[in-house]
């Protein structure tokens, strides 16, 4: 939470994050360019979310089984889905939708539980910076 | 290499005094101007028959990267998209309905907040053609009745194959008050973005000024799982043809 705390990671990551934690710059698709963040739109924040690998973009829909994919645990977090500027949300997942770029539809870039209808993810791995 | 498709948007920072600007990001002033909160937040359906090209309407509409071997596996639900006209940043929720093409399968939800709707056929197929006044049939029972209506003849891209003509819609559109017509092609981006614009611009000249983005928001389908309840076919006796 607080902002004096952070120990960042990476150097990048101070480049990434505003004094007040949110997005210093835009937030794109890493393929297609697609802006989905403007900047100070988002909170930096840190929460460990599984997201399904972006190479098998089939392996979402696999019922059960082994999901291949990773921990990520830094993300922008917005609490209005009408923040982004372009983002594209899967059909439900259990209970969780993924989030994917709207134009070409590379994805998981981010995740949102039902459950909490305020709270909309992006990792920070999975998106560029510009 | 950079497919990226080019709608104007303005400048994040651009204007202090917007219209409605949300108390985060209000909070978020510190030394610069916050980006420019959306104007409006318009909800846009597609629908139309199996196989007319719905999905790649909406992919179209601001991507270059149409692929004909990609269709959605995943399954996307909807897709927020931004597009500047009249210097109003609009938001748009884009429902694409594509694989619930029986038309009791969607729900009246879709219909009831859509200020757009857009209406797809295959030029090359009669049979998608024929579905249109099913679909008005649905669009009469659920949709606003200020709703928007656009006829799409998808596959321009198809000329030979042609079936119907596009007089043949012309008239068809002209017989249903404020429904306008056009042909396009999602594999040649052809008419795609204009006829989204169009759209929009549409539903903007009806908005009172005043409208405030917190009352248009009411509008919008929530995330929420809809109870599924199909609607009920209207009798057949009502079809018109």
């Amino acid at each position: 939470m607080d902002n004096e705390d952070r120990s960042a990671p990476s150097d990048d990551r101070s480049a990434l994050v505003s004094e007040d934690g949110k997005n210093a710059k835009s937030v794109l698709c890493q393929r297609c360019g697609s802006k989905v963040l403007c900047p100070g739109m988002a909170q930096f924040a840190e929460k460990e979310l599984f997201l399904p690998s972006m190479r098998k973009k089939t392996s979402i829909s696999e019922p059960g089984g082994t999901m291949e994919g990773d921990t990520l645990t830094a993300h922008w977090l917005v609490d209005d889905m009408y923040t982004f500027e372009n983002v594209g949300f899967t059909k439900d997942v259990g209970k969780v939708k993924y989030l994917i770029c709207a134009d070409c539809e590379i994805g998981p870039i981010g995740w949102h539980c039902l459950d909490d209808k305020k709270s909309f993810y992006v990792a920070l791995e999975r998106v560029h910076h510009a | 290499m950079d497919p990226r498709h080019e709608i104007p948007r303005r400048a994040a920072g651009f204007s202090g005094g917007s219209v409605a600007e949300s108390p985060a990001a209000a909070q978020s002033r510190r030394r610069k101007a916050p980006p420019r909160p959306a104007d409006y937040k318009l909800q846009v359906i597609i629908i139309g028959s199996r196989g007319v090209g719905k999905t790649s309407l909406m992919e179209r509409f601001t991507d270059d990267t149409f692929c004909e071997a990609c269709k959605s596996t995943v399954g996307v639900d909807f897709k927020i998209k931004t597009v500047e006209l009249r210097g109003k940043k609009i938001r748009l929720q884009i429902w694409d309905t594509a694989g619930q093409e029986r038309f009791n399968s969607i729900t009246s939800a879709y219909y009831r907040g859509a200020k757009g709707i857009v209406i797809v056929y295959d030029i090359t197929k009669q049979e998608t053609f024929e579905d249109l006044p099913k679909w008005m049939k649905m669009i009469d029972k659920y949709a606003s009745e200020d709703a928007e209506l656009l006829l799409v003849g998808n596959k321009l891209d198809c000329e030979t194959d042609r079936i119907i003509s596009r007089q043949q819609a012309e008239r068809f559109a002209s017989r249903i008050s404020g429904m306008r017509f056009c042909e396009a092609s999602a594999k040649d981006n052809f008419n795609v973005d204009e006829i989204f614009l169009k759209l929009v611009d549409d539903i903007l000249s009806k908005m009172p000024l005043e409208v405030t983005n917190k009352d248009l928001s009411n509008s919008i389908l929530s995330l929420q799982p809809e109870p599924e309840v199909p609607p009920e076919l209207p009798p057949p006796r009502l079809r018109c043809c």
